[in-house]
């Protein structure tokens, strides 16, 4: 008997496999009820946390805005959100005393936090932004608070922020992002570590579950403060390839894409398939910081060389043809207060060929071991610039490493020249600081961090006056005054200002903004997506 | 055979540790920093110093080291330096998908590879027979898992709209129903979420299994070839016995022995290929967990997979010996 069986395994399995394989063909197809019950179904990678004073990646910071919101908003003006503006959000109005150094917010009555924590107090506001300048364990934003001298609640809706001096910019920190985010003092304290995984903010939606490597489940908050949102349900999917999301847009499996890259074959894609990408300035730019300390570099014609042999237009075109993106134009991009458009030189390479002659290199040069991330915009750029450098004279050689490794290696002034993206707080101060300041210059001597890649020190004084100034005019013509150093010093050259871009399918998704720059936002996502809406 | 396998685990121990020591020390070596990698471009310089001192990454090696090892052997891997999980938390969630993918590729392999492969070799001398079943073989070898995944995802996902895209299925609440003894008191809810499961692998399990499936053939196929130019066929032949009873009765289960020796290589080549297998399908599993935490410098997570997959290897490798004894009683352990 037993033989028999043996003798008719293979055939048992072939059984067996079969069923199994038709019960997947029966099985369940993607989650049906999307359908009825208004799921928004997001592409992007996975969060690294959900605690959103301790992420600096966009994916992290893009779901929080879902869930969290701040004492003031980025305005909405004629249709279209702005930057360059606020207005109240938990806060319903606030004041400033007289000298300037104290801030009384109202905040707006019978705000609820998720999961039954209660009515938003000022309390909650005191501790949300405490916690930070405490430094509490993985927050990342206290320095952006560092301004404040002290907090005080006078009543549960009525809150009081003391400066150590003025700060131009100090509604703008309080815009729901990244720092200005505020939390459930309740619920931080009862989760403490976790509470990265169980966030509880006042947002228009609330977290669920989270399954790592697969997805975080949000569900419509019904309390929130300005009214349920109409979508019942987001999926915010892990999908770490952009040509996996490309597919399951097609197919209908996401509504939404959060690409690592918006390259011109994804947007021929995605117009192709009658979806639509939204552009959110001011987005990220990409720029080139030059060590005006490291030879050749430290001799400003070979700066100016290197600036003539870049083809900036080519560059910007090739990655980012058309509309995809906007030849940049300042070493402070627009959209951020104090931005003027600034001059550098323009494409000649005949003119770098002289310059580098004068200076001492008729033949060029090389610079071997040039370290560059395999990651998002980096290689590509780099190697077209790498052939218009070369047109020069400049022998660039690549080693491509990982994008930790290259992140390790610029703060080690490994590169001479240092391509670098980003997106900070719309204003000149906080932009030129983190670049520009002398106090920023990478050392590994004495494990300095900084990302001023140019080892600039000549506008110190400005950023210093800048921050004291309460005039607004004084102030614009304070940056104006650094652009014009910086241009003068030739130690940065701006390729493209990248606008934040997203992928939509619009006969499952509408949003009230033009998705040609009708909002500006720095949260990496929608600033209102609770003004979403899945359509069928 | 006990003393034999007490044995084989008291030599495990010290490959484990070496194993874990080569890991700790080679991501150590790794240049970047999990600080920086996770910070990304922007990170301040006082923000970096804060997260190396949270992480306790300023400690002495030396220091990290013993705690390391010490809190292994106590089954602790510390909290993913990216997430903040248990380590042993998450493996334990990943590790099914993984299995599962694991397992299924290896069906897929078996009832592909093995009767190809004893097809092939006793058809050896008939081209027609032969030929095209080499070249499938050479094929499968030549075909990257990664390259036939998204073939296979285009076709039926994409176009033909059979199989879910992404994902890895309701595993979780498959395990869950299991551990709650829903499974008995729920069938059907239980049988949508393996149909949910096995909807979601058919596609990884196929392109993972189909790739394996080349070197298999191609290992049974001269493993059959082997085991029918012996004596005792000949004999078996010479008795008058059916083609079929040679082929089933006597060679089949000698050319077992030289199989299952391949059993714990073909482990190891199926978790490398899980790797690209669950990135390609956007399924969660310890292979793609394993890549993201080295690229995010996520030390004890790597280390922990890393120590996950060496249990692995070295378990496989220790029943296929004990199994030996199984197929043929000629063997014997002392």
């Amino acid at each position: 008997m037993s033989r028999q069986i043996r003798s008719r395994l293979p055939l048992v399995l072939v059984a067996v496999f079969t069923v199994l394989v038709a019960l997947t063909l029966l099985g369940p197809t993607d989650p049906a009820d999307a359908q009825r019950k208004k799921v928004l179904n997001i592409a992007a990678k996975e969060p690294d946390t959900l605690d959103p004073h301790s992420s600096t990646l966009g994916q992290s910071q893009a779901i929080a805005r879902f869930m969290f919101r701040g004492l003031t908003r980025f305005a909405i003006k004629d249709g279209k959100v702005t930057t360059a503006e606020v207005e109240p959000d938990l806060a319903e109005s606030w004041t400033l005393s007289p000298e300037g150094t104290i801030w009384t917010f109202k905040l707006r009555k019978g705000v609820q936090f998720h999961k039954g924590f209660g009515e938003l107090t000022a309390e909650d506001v005191k501790y949300s932004f405490e916690r930070q300048i405490n430094k509490a364990p993985g927050t990342r934003y206290g320095v952006n608070l560092d301004v404040i001298k002290s907090i005080e609640v006078v009543d549960p809706h009525t809150i009081q922020i003391a400066l150590k001096a003025f700060d131009p910019i100090f509604l703008l920190r309080m815009v729901g992002y990244q720092q200005g985010y505020i939390l459930s003092k309740k619920a931080v304290e009862k989760y403490g570590e976790q509470f990265k995984w169980n966030p509880v903010g006042t947002g228009p939606f609330y977290f669920e579950r989270h399954s790592p490597r697969e997805k975080v489940v949000l569900k419509a908050f019904d309390k929130f403060h300005a009214g349920r949102p109409q979508i019942d349900a987001v999926n915010y999917f892990d999908v770490p390839e952009d040509a996996t999301k490309l597919i399951g847009l097609e197919k209908g499996t996401f509504d939404l894409l959060y690409p690592e890259a918006v390259t011109a074959d994804f947007a021929d894609q995605v117009k192709k398939m009658g979806a639509v990408i939204d552009r959110r300035g001011p987005g990220g730019q990409e720029r080139f910081y030059i060590n005006m300390t490291k030879p050749p570099f430290d001799d400003i014609r070979v700066r100016k060389a290197f600036m003539h042999a870049i083809d900036r237009k080519a560059i910007k075109e090739t990655m980012y043809p058309g509309g995809l993106a906007r030849l940049a134009s300042s070493c402070v991009p627009p959209g951020y207060f104090g931005h003027i458009p600034m001059q550098f030189p323009e494409y000649n390479p005949e003119l770098a060929k002289k310059l580098l002659a004068e200076a001492g290199h008729p033949n060029g040069f090389t610079i071997k071991n040039y370290f560059i991330s395999k990651s998002f915009f980096y290689p590509k750029v780099l190697t077209l610039a790498q052939e218009q450098l070369r047109k020069v004279g400049i022998i660039v050689e690549l080693q491509v490493v990982e994008h930790a490794t290259f992140h390790e290696n610029i703060r080690k002034n490994l590169d001479p020249f240092v391509l670098y993206g980003g997106t900070r707080i719309t204003d000149a101060d906080p932009w030129l600081s983190l670049f520009f300041d002398s106090k920023e210059i990478p050392d590994p001597a004495t494990g300095n961090k900084g990302t001023n890649f140019a080892h600039y020190r000549a506008i110190d004084d400005l950023l210093a006056a800048g921050r004291v100034e309460r005039d607004v005019k004084k102030r614009a013509a304070i940056y104006a005054e650094a652009q014009k150093r910086i241009e003068r010093d030739l130690v940065c050259l701006p390729i493209s200002d990248v606008p934040g871009q997203w992928a939509r399918n619009p006969k499952r998704v509408s949003t009230p903004f033009d998705p040609e720059y009708g909002e500006y936002s720095l949260h990496y996502s929608y600033n209102y997506p609770e003004l979403l809406k899945v359509l069928n | 055979m006990i003393n034999y396998v007490l044995r084989r685990v008291l030599v495990a121990v010290p490959m484990l540790l070496g194993a874990m020591s080569i890991v700790f020390f080679a991501m150590r070596v790794l240049p970047g920093d999990p600080c920086v990698a996770m910070m990304g471009d922007q990170a301040t310089t006082e923000a970096l110093a804060d997260c190396t001192k949270n992480l306790g990454l300023n400690r002495p090696l030396a220091v990290q080291y013993v705690d390391y090892l010490w809190r292994s052997v106590q089954f602790d891997f510390g909290n993913s330096l990216r997430q903040g999980y248990p380590v042993s938390e998450y493996i334990s969630r990943m590790f099914p998908h993984t299995l599962v993918l694991v397992l299924a590729a290896a069906v897929v392999a078996a009832l592909v590879g093995v009767p190809i492969g004893i097809f092939s070799a006793l058809n050896r001398r008939n081209p027609l027979i032969d030929y095209p079943l080499r070249i499938f073989a050479l094929l499968g070898l030549s075909m990257p898992v990664f390259w036939l995944g998204i073939l296979l995802l285009i076709v039926f996902s994409l176009r033909l709209d059979l199989f879910p895209l992404i994902g890895g299925g309701d595993l979780d609440g498959a395990i869950a129903m299991i551990r709650s003894g829903e499974v008995f008191t729920q069938p059907r809810d239980f049988l949508a979420a393996v149909a949910d499961v096995l909807h979601h692998l058919a596609l990884p399990a196929l392109a993972l299994g189909f790739t394996l499936a080349a070197t298999v053939s191609r290992l049974s196929r001269s493993a059959m070839l082997e085991v029918i130019s012996q004596d005792y066929i000949r004999t078996a032949r010479a008795k008058g016995h059916h083609e079929r009873a040679v082929v089933y009765k006597h060679a089949l289960r000698n050319m077992m022995v030289p199989l299952l020796t391949i059993i714990g290589l073909f482990v190891a080549i199926a978790l490398t290929g899980t790797v690209l297998t669950e990135t390609v399908f956007t399924r969660p599993g310890l292979g793609k967990m394993l890549v993201d935490a080295i690229g995010a410098r996520d030390y004890p997570l790597a280390q922990g997979a890393i120590t996950v997959f060496t249990v692995i290897i070295i378990t496989v490798n220790l029943v296929v010996d004990m199994l030996y004894a199984v197929v043929d009683p000629r063997i014997t352990y002392r």
